[in-house]
């Protein structure tokens, strides 16, 4: 039967080994039309890997990897609805930025006028640098020229592997704001990141790897929210301290500044609200602290982590 | 493909090293031809072909090409050789920009065919432009005539070769059958060229092993104790096209020699194309 959403991405059981290494075991996932999707992991947890093997550069050892549909093969197609870029965006040294751009565009054999070259060039706001050599570029002109080369032709997915790596505060925002404008516009998006707070601020879904395996996926929110704590200030704190400690949702209170620092095990926030403003006190704030760097490391300290395996042949 | 070919035509072309290449072929061919000019009739007869090929050139301007490409096939021509074959798959990764490339719906063994005629095309381009710059300069320098090419003595058979006269025709003839030997004979060393380049990702490791293997080729061709293996060796029949103007005869070994060069072609061609094809691409 066919799925009611559309995966774009649709990774099935991939294993990647390199000898007797295992970079990847049965890692699973989807990405479907107009998801966010932001891939999370350790360093080494193959994260690279698997967008490697996801855009053909890599073969996999076992297992099944579609765009759009269709089992990756190296040079395949569907590639030309997919704007990727993996690890720093690189370029021919001695060629100019547009220079590049057309040469990398042309080599599939597509038209020029078909690439959309201006939107691309508006993302990218190199101005005039984007007539000089390459290897005069900082970082931060060659990351923006990587973006200007994977939005030409207005692809429908993009894959981003550590996008805003050797950016600056300001560069990093830039980035953030032109994912979030492109996905407005209904791209659809796979990108990893060491930066937590980015792909909170960034993603609608989050996958969650470690050791090359699969920990948990989901929508931002929902992973956040399946554990986490509450930060509350009121007028009366060893009162409300004795209160909430004794709620059955809550697993420890701990003073913190001039408030408390609630873990629930499970529950709500509004529940605590109404525990403390029902007892009499004045709630002066509440606010979470859970956030997605909290629930990443809960994750990952919660997961038994297996020796690897080598893939079922 | 041919939108392939163009863009690697490009990345080829546009860089400073392809103009330095082409500034040392036209320099120094110029640069023998006025050697040559200089030392007049001070010749010396010890029987070396190429060293025979210098003391004819100065009949003749029809004769300068030859004497140059003889000089220039050598060691030079095979190290800019070495270098576009060799840098053809590993240059772009050593930028990092091969992964981009193959993220675009480009099958790999139809990049690496591109790549492959552009080298090839490169080299076929250094050697006639070798060829051209030595036929100005001669033909300038010397006139274009026929020649009288005296008799030799022959160190092996102690007996002395009776001369003979190369018309101008059949000099025209015989140094374009030159050039496309001596360019064919890059064959080999593209095929091994482009095959390293698929091993690695650095630019000059290819270079270097690809100039390696010719530079051990030679050394192992000229130890006759190894007997018929030689005959294997890329290098062995390179130089077999001289005989055309040193004894007016065209030499078997020029077959064997086209021969050698096809089956590195193949075996080195196909591996190339193998393991490219099933390569991960780390770069």
């Amino acid at each position: 039967m066919a799925d009611a959403v559309e995966a774009i991405v649709d990774v099935d059981g991939l294993w990647k080994s390199f000898g007797s290494v295992s970079a990847v075991e049965d890692f699973s996932f989807r990405v479907e039309r107009g998801q966010v999707c932001g891939l999370l992991g350790p360093n080494g947890a193959g994260k690279t890997t698997s967008l490697r093997v996801l855009m053909g550069l890599e073969r996999p050892t076992r297992g099944d990897v579609r765009l759009f549909g269709t089992t990756v093969r190296p040079g395949c197609h569907e590639f030309a609805r997919v704007g990727a870029m993996v690890e720093q965006a690189a370029f021919i040294p001695h060629f100019s930025g547009m220079k590049n751009l057309r040469v990398w565009w042309e080599a599939s054999g597509a038209r020029w006028r078909d690439a959309d070259v201006e939107g691309a060039l508006a993302v990218a706001a190199l101005g005039t640098a984007i007539n000089r050599k390459v290897k005069t570029y900082s970082q931060g002109m060659k990351q923006r020229l990587g973006f200007a080369r994977l939005l030409l032709g207005r692809p429908e997915l993009l894959v981003l592997d550590e996008p805003t790596n050797g950016l600056d505060p300001g560069e990093i925002r830039e980035i953030r704001e032109l994912i979030a404008r492109l996905t407005q516009q209904g791209a659809t998006v796979l990108l990893s990141s060491h930066h937590l707070s980015e792909v909170e601020q960034t993603c609608t879904n989050v996958i969650v790897m470690d050791h090359g395996r699969l920990v948990a996926s989901g929508r931002v929110s929902d992973i956040i929210g399946n554990a986490g704590g509450v930060y509350i200030e009121v007028d009366d704190r060893e009162r409300a301290r004795t209160l909430l400690a004794n709620l059955p949702n809550v697993a420890n209170v701990i003073p913190q500044g001039d408030g408390l620092l609630v873990e629930m095990r499970e529950g709500r926030r509004s529940d605590l609200a109404a525990a403390i403003v029902g007892a009499g006190l004045r709630l002066e704030t509440i606010t979470p602290t859970q956030q997605l760097e909290d629930a990443f490391l809960h994750l990952l300290d919660s997961r038994v982590v297996e020796p690897p395996k080598e893939p079922a042949r | 493909m041919i939108a392939l070919v163009r863009t690697e035509f490009t990345k080829a072309f546009v860089r400073l090293r392809t103009l330095i290449i082409a500034a040392i072929l036209v320099g120094l061919p110029t640069l023998i031809v006025v050697a040559i000019h200089a030392r007049g009739n001070r010749v010396r007869d010890n029987g070396d072909n190429g060293e025979g090929l210098f003391r004819l050139a100065h009949l003749s301007g029809l004769l300068v090409p030859a004497a140059v490409l003889a000089a220039m096939s050598g060691f030079l021509l095979v190290v800019i050789a070495g270098t576009l074959a060799g840098d053809s798959v590993a240059g772009d990764a050593s930028w990092g920009n091969l992964r981009y490339l193959l993220m675009r719906p480009v099958p790999r063994g139809r990049l690496l065919f591109a790549k492959a005629f552009v080298a090839g095309t490169l080299i076929w381009t250094c050697t006639i432009l070798v060829v051209l710059t030595a036929a100005v300069g001669g033909i300038t320098l010397f006139g274009s005539h026929a020649v009288a090419v005296p008799g030799q003595f022959d160190l092996t058979t102690l007996t002395r070769t009776s001369g003979f006269t190369l018309s101008v025709g059949t000099l025209l003839a015989r140094t374009a059958f030159a050039t496309v030997y001596v360019a064919f004979g890059f064959t080999a060393l593209l095929a091994l060229g482009t095959f390293f380049s698929t091993l690695t990702d650095t630019s000059a490791g290819a270079i270097g092993a690809t100039i390696g293997a010719y530079i051990v080729s030679e050394i192992l061709g000229a130890i006759s104790q190894l007997g018929t293996i030689r005959y294997a060796f890329p290098t062995y029949y390179l130089d077999a096209w001289q005989s055309m103007f040193t004894s007016n005869s065209y030499s078997k070994d020029m077959v064997a020699g086209v021969i050698v060069q096809c089956c590195y072609l193949a075996v080195f061609g196909t591996a190339a194309i193998v393991w490219f094809k099933r390569k991960d691409i780390r770069s």
